[in-house]
């Protein structure tokens, strides 16, 4: 029962990461239609930048996370400006090729930039073990439970309650309605991939902590995939719990059935759920009309 | 001056060429092809071999990604699956060489199926996630099931002979390499101007509406897997007949990306334009090097610690820089300059 308690507990944390950077695919998927193969590769790049930021400065972590953040949205918005905007009335096809071009550029840029070694991301959470009943945490991975549920909710009020989060929903329904009704599409699309940076940059920075800032942090995204499919891609909240879902799966198979089997197990839940629903969990079904 | 080639009939219609003028450089192409090692070295020999083996998995891959529309990324996986079951027959169950790259285009066709399936029901971007899992659980397969697969170890073959032809003579290696490919090359065009093909082209354009036209979605997806897979898994085949010993490290997500680059780079949807891009993406991290060769020392070692990254750098930007300038790849840019010729000076 402990082993099976710890397992969940560990696979909580890894997928609350998941989960993060699910939210991220699914928030540009829902608002520009786009599924972003470069979010892991953007979420390293946020990571090694407030990586040199933390060890070049020395902040305090809070004030690290708050420049992380900036760092991070203007990161979104300047790939999005170079990259995606000149894209713009391209089928999706090619926009999605984009990213993938994208994802592959910019993981050697950084290997080129920071080096091939990996480095502790040394911050002010790390140490400490917490102990809840029979299950022990480090501090750190709490933190990236606790970072999960307060994206979660921070989304979920960011789309119910603030004007911009409505004018996106109105946007990804329907753009030229939204065109219409006054709302600037081009600055949503913008907007959605500077959410997308900080979160998953969010998630970055504590996976980095967590093991250390090394350049195949970018498989961490690739790894979030079977989250955001399980959840369905236009469904941000559906997304962060298909992370956990895919994260206790994938700890619980490695720990009972075999070894290796945490790296694939997501893929496996995936096919098999999308040959049952192939929209996701969560996500909507697509009418179409010809 | 010439105006515009017309046809009168259905069946020049849909031949391959009625114009004699191509099947002449066709026909020198070829000869160039065949004279070609015996006035080269070794290494420029073993570079063709790799282009003719890409060339075959780009074909491959254009039948299902440029010509009916379903997007793979994992081709990694396919090729993967037809290396290994080629090495493996050779080496564990001494199978005949002829016999077992036969048998890899065949496994692979068997496991597009097994993706192909459940992919009737998934469009664009969820077909893309699904190929890329499959590949990821085929390579993972391939590490771990070490008692049929020799696991993280990889497997070697000897040298070994085909149709007579010494395999270790990179010459005949490359002839071998020749000959596959211009059979694929052709049943390529020849299924692509037949009822088949124009369901898988009918099936890209709008998959409702071809099957309100009569064609069955399952039949034709299906089909353009197998014989997707079919030309993917014969180029794995090859792949090992080159490396000799193969390891499951290779057949990474890069691989799956740089097969996808090369039917963008070189135009969706066309036989000439999968070669073309076959040729641009095999040879563009080798005229790096020249190039790089060329600059001051310091730069030079500088750049070949991060020979890896440069490739991916390369393969990224020139995705990008070709579907924003060119949407049709390197064929397309072929068709606007003979335009431009045939036109002229009329032409814009």
């Amino acid at each position: 029962m402990d082993l099976f308690l710890n397992l969940v507990a560990s696979g909580l944390v890894i997928g609350s990461i998941y989960g993060i950077i699910a939210i991220a695919f699914a928030v540009i998927f829902k608002t520009t239609g786009v599924l972003n193969f470069a979010q892991g590769e953007v979420m390293m790049l946020v990571a090694y930048v407030s990586w040199s930021l933390g060890t070049e400065l020395s902040l305090s972590f809070p004030v690290l996370v708050i420049v992380s953040i900036g760092v991070a949205a203007l990161i979104g918005i300047i790939v999005e400006r170079l990259f995606i905007r000149p894209m713009i009335g391209q089928p999706i096809f090619a926009i999605v090729m984009v990213t993938i071009g994208l994802a592959v550029m910019l993981r050697s840029l950084i290997v080129i930039f920071w080096g091939a070694d990996a480095e502790p991301f040394n911050a002010a959470i790390e140490g400490g073990l917490v102990e809840i009943g029979p299950v022990v945490l480090f501090t750190e991975q709490l933190f990236a439970i606790i970072l999960f549920f307060a994206i979660m909710t921070a989304v979920f009020l960011f789309f119910r309650f603030t004007r911009i989060g409505i004018a996106m929903r109105a946007t990804a329904m329907d753009e030229t309605a939204a065109l219409l009704m006054g709302v600037d599409v081009r600055r949503i699309s913008a907007l959605a991939w500077a959410i997308a940076a900080v979160v998953s940059g969010l998630a970055g920075i504590t996976f980095a902590i967590m093991f250390s800032r090394a350049p195949d942090l970018w498989f961490q995204g690739l790894r979030a995939f079977p989250a955001t499919i399980l959840g369905g891609l236009d469904s941000p909240l559906g997304s962060g719990f298909g992370g956990l879902i895919i994260g206790v799966i994938g700890d619980l198979s490695e720990g009972y059935i075999g070894q290796g089997l945490k790296e694939i197990s997501g893929f496996i839940v995936i096919i098999i759920v999308l040959m049952v629903r192939p929209y996701g969990l969560f996500g909507e079904k697509e009418l179409e009309r010809v | 001056m010439r105006t515009h080639h017309f046809v009168e009939t259905y069946e020049k219609h849909i031949a391959l060429s009625d114009n004699p003028v191509t099947w002449s450089w066709t026909g020198l192409l070829l000869v160039a092809l065949v004279v070609f090692p015996f006035a080269t070295s070794n290494y420029l020999i073993a570079l063709a071999t790799t282009v003719g083996i890409a060339a075959i998995g780009a074909i491959g891959l254009n039948i299902l990604t440029g010509v009916t529309g379903l997007i793979s990324l994992g081709q990694a996986g396919f090729l993967a699956a037809g290396c290994y079951t080629t090495a493996l027959l050779i080496a564990d169950y001494n199978w005949p060489p002829e016999l077992a790259l036969i048998a890899a285009g065949v496994v692979s066709a068997l496991l597009s199926l097994v993706v192909g399936v459940p992919s009737l029901r998934l469009k664009g971007l969820y077909l893309a996630i699904t190929t890329m899992a499959f590949s990821f659980i085929i390579t993972h397969f391939l590490l771990y099931a070490e008692s049929v697969t020799h696991g993280p170890y990889g497997v070697r073959i000897e040298d070994l002979g085909f149709l007579g032809l010494d395999l270790a003579s990179p010459i005949q290696l490359y002839f071998l390499v020749l000959a596959v490919a211009v059979i694929a090359a052709i049943a390529a065009l020849n299924i692509l101007r037949t009822r088949v093909g124009r369901a898988f082209t009918a099936i890209r354009d709008h998959d409702i509406a071809a099957r309100v036209m009569g064609i069955s979605l399952t039949q034709y997806k299906l089909s353009a897997f197998v014989i997707s897979s079919f030309f993917v898994g014969i180029a794995g085949g090859l792949m090992a007949f080159q490396f000799r010993f193969i390891n499951v490290d290779i057949f990474n997500l890069l691989l799956s990306v740089e097969a996808l680059a090369m039917i963008i780079v070189g135009g969706l949807g066309s036989v000439a334009g999968a070669i073309l891009g076959a040729v641009f993406i095999v040879l563009l991290p080798e005229a790096t090097r020249e190039v790089i060769d060329l600059l001051p020392t310091g730069i030079t070692s500088m750049l070949s610690t991060y020979i890896y990254e440069i490739r991916g750098l390369l393969t990224g930007l020139t995705i990008i820089i070709m579907l924003r300038i060119e949407p049709h790849g390197l064929i397309g840019l072929w068709r606007d300059i003979k335009r431009y010729w045939t036109h002229w000076p009329l032409s814009v």
